[in-house]
């Protein structure tokens, strides 16, 4: 069974139709990647697959786990292993990063019919985690996002991600606006996290993430619909003659 | 009981009827004081939409009960102090039930020389004239109306006075509880703070009541701080559900002043807490700062008048409040700049959180600047929680309540982490989980 299916999918923002009937199967343990232009409603993608409001799904389904995932609430979704690394992080004032994170481990850990974490065990857990990302205990304490750089919010997103587990993570452009050291400790956190039991879906502009974390299938995105999919070798294509053929494709 | 020019003025007969057998009655400065509040409350009646900072809170419920004034009354239970680690604190506490002074409830032993805590009501009898200087002197009763219905009224309430060069060892805690029985009461409590030139002190009030019952507590403080002198000022305005709480501060700073003010308000059914501070005396510093949380038909109104007198003074505002169900938030607050008062600093912030679409914020904010080397700044926000930060709480898997509460508290904390006394903004943070475990439904299993 597959982890993820997408069938026909159709989504609107505001009346306007983003998403025009993408079909994508992922299976544990593989990590695809979606690559296209800006505006062909990869983040749109990303967003409806986490559940957040606004986004009117129109046709088709999204299978996951055996669940349909477009019943469940976003933070059904995420308890049941969704997880979305985001374009753009979100900055809350006020609410200590920490805090937050040990209240999403523990609200997922008691879905899971685990025990909580007590404040000390979740220190030590993150600590070990955080470091091989290169994020400090200053980092840690700080409110979530708040006042980070372009690239600390990405780390930060990737630590979330290594604590919470997910079965199915979601990265959108986790890639852009890092620098070549950064990108190798981002990609090297997210290749720590490949597993049998884990589906990955790599939502990128640049092939340049791909030379990292290599993935099993390559998709092309246009206008709201997958145009073409490959293997790792259809992102050298891509970067090679660019998304004009593709596009026109889609037309 | 309408008079002739059609506005309502209850209350007046019953301290008109009084005002010979009330203690201090033969007190010549005292009667005067009286009749004055009397007289400007009988000309002015119960404000109402017509009085132009009293638009949006409407008194008429005040005009159709008949309240009968509080006089201590029988012993009554007293409900325990809600604020647990205030409570735990070394303090010298004064406690008044139902408007009077409860001697077997205070803590007052052992006060340091050069500070005085007593009743208003035992100043009166034991020693008039160190009131006379002070006591009605720093209000103009012609802007506070209830101000002047309280003075006409006046027989209890806390002295506090400190001497000049004394920093009070301990915080002073104001408790006033009310317990009301079958007939709705009124308070017309009267406290009144002296700090002498660099004398310091923390003055922290519990106003608390029962759960049952109207009453109508219309308090008056007179506040004067001496140059140099230190006052750090915490309120917690919890009233019963049934109360009508009006509230009027008027402050005096003299030079080089501080005065640290903290308000939470989440009690009562009308709560109105207007602060007027006049910096007198140049280098002042006055932060007037609170919080407010009101839900069901609760009506919640901070209104505050700064007027910088004199050169180089400061001024900080910062009110936040979360206003749930078919609550009704007001912030009315004004800065005036007065010619003298050069190398102004002065800033006011209002911001307000709107958890249902049936509740309502009014915003009034207002400079006056008759000076022109002045820093002034207003503003004002109101609004819904932030949708980006739910969904992004959400996102990781956190129940929508717990998102939402989550980002209440990271609001009103703002606020609450620039509070000195531990004890008080754990006593307020506590409150504040309560408020939100009452009111929000969090669901943490799914
Ligand atoms: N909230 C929104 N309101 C209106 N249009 C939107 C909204 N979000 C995305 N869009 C539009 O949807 C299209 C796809 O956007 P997006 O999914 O962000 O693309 P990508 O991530 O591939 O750059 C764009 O034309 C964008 O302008
Ligand atoms: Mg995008």
């Amino acid at each position: 069974m597959a982890l993820l299916e997408i069938r026909n999918l159709h989504a609107t923002v505001d009346d306007k139709p983003i998403l025009n009937g993408v079909d994508l199967t992922i299976d544990a343990g593989e990590v695809h990647a979606i690559m296209g232009p800006n505006g062909s409603g990869k983040s749109t993608l990303s967003y409806v697959l986490s559940g957040r409001d606004g986004y009117e799904v129109t046709d088709g389904e999204v299978i996951y786990d055996g669940k349909d995932l477009l019943e469940m609430a976003a933070d059904e979704r995420a308890r049941e292993g969704v997880f979305l690394a985001f374009q753009y992080p979100v900055e809350i004032p006020g609410v200590a990063g920490l805090t937050f994170l040990k209240t999403a481990a523990n609200a997922l850990r008691t879905h899971r019919g685990e025990g909580e974490l007590d404040a000390m065990d979740f220190l030590k857990f993150v600590r070990g985690k955080a470091e091989a990302l290169d994020i400090n205990d200053e980092m840690l304490k700080r409110a979530v996002n708040e006042g980070f750089s372009g690239g600390e919010k990405k780390r930060m997103e990737i630590l979330q991600m290594a604590v919470l587990e997910p079965k199915l993570a979601i990265l959108d452009e986790t890639d852009s606006g890092l620098d070549i050291d950064a990108l190798k400790v981002v990609s090297d956190g997210v290749n720590a996290l490949r597993g049998p039991e884990r589906g990955m879906l790599l939502i990128t502009h640049y092939q340049r993430l791909l030379d990292y974390i290599v993935p099993d299938r390559v998709h092309v995105l246009a206008h709201g619909r997958i145009v073409k999919s490959g293997d790792k070798d259809l992102a050298l294509e891509l970067e090679a003659k660019g998304y004009g053929e593709f596009m026109e494709a889609a037309e | 009981m309408p008079d002739g020019s059609g506005h309502m003025q209850p209350f007046l007969d019953q301290a008109l009827a009084d005002s010979a057998s009330v203690p201090g009655a033969k007190v010549d400065w005292l009667a005067d004081l009286r009749g004055r509040g009397a007289s400007i409350y009988g000309d002015r009646g119960l404000p109402g939409r017509r009085d132009e900072y009293w638009r949006y809170t409407n008194l008429n419920a005040l005009g159709k009960n008949d309240f009968e004034l509080a006089n201590g009354g029988p012993a009554v239970d007293v409900p325990a102090l809600p604020h647990r680690a205030v409570a735990e604190l070394a303090s010298y506490r004064i406690v008044f039930v139902n408007g009077r002074l409860r001697p077997d409830l205070c803590v007052l032993d052992d006060m340091p020389d050069g500070v005085l805590i007593a009743g208003l009501g035992d100043m009166i009898a034991a020693a008039p004239d160190r009131l006379e200087p002070v006591l009605g002197q720093g209000l103009d009763l012609h802007e506070m109306p209830l101000a002047a219905l309280n003075t006409a009224f006046m027989r209890d309430g806390m002295v506090l006075f400190v001497d000049a060069g004394v920093d009070v060892d301990k915080p002073v805690h104001l408790v006033s509880i009310t317990v009301p029985g079958e007939t709705p009461l009124m308070l017309q409590p009267r406290h009144l703070v002296v700090l002498g030139d660099a004398a310091k002190a923390t003055l922290i009030e519990s106003h608390i009541g029962s759960d049952e019952g109207a009453y109508f507590n219309n308090l008056v403080s007179e506040i004067s701080i001496g140059e140099g002198a230190e006052l750090n000022h915490y309120t917690f305005q919890e009233e019963g559900p049934a109360a009508v709480h009006i509230a009027a501060t008027a402050l005096n700073l003299a030079a080089a002043a501080t005065y640290d003010g903290f308000l939470l308000q989440s009690g009562g059914l009308i709560g109105r807490v207007e602060t007027r501070a006049i910096l007198n005396g140049s280098d002042a510093d006055c932060r007037l700062d609170g919080i407010y949380l009101g839900t069901g038909e609760q009506v919640l109104d901070t209104t505050t008048y700064v007027e910088h007198v004199a050169a180089g003074c400061r001024s900080r505002q910062v009110y936040k409040g979360v206003l749930d169900g078919k609550a009704r938030g007001v912030f009315q607050g004004k800065i005036h700049v007065r010619p003298d008062a050069q190398q102004t600093d002065g800033h006011q912030l209002s911001r307000a959180l709107l958890l249902s679409p049936r509740a309502e914020i009014d915003t009034r904010p207002e400079l006056e600047i008759y000076a022109d080397d002045v820093k002034c700044s207003h503003g004002a926000t109101a609004g819904e929680l932030d949708a980006e930060a739910l969904f992004y709480l959400m996102s990781r898997g956190i129940p929508a309540e717990a998102a939402r509460r989550i980002l209440i508290e990271a609001f009103v904390g703002e606020a609450l982490s620039e509070i000195r006394l531990s004890q008080v903004a754990e006593d307020f943070s506590a409150h504040v989980r309560n408020w939100l475990s009452a009111n929000i439904t969090v669901n943490t299993a799914d």
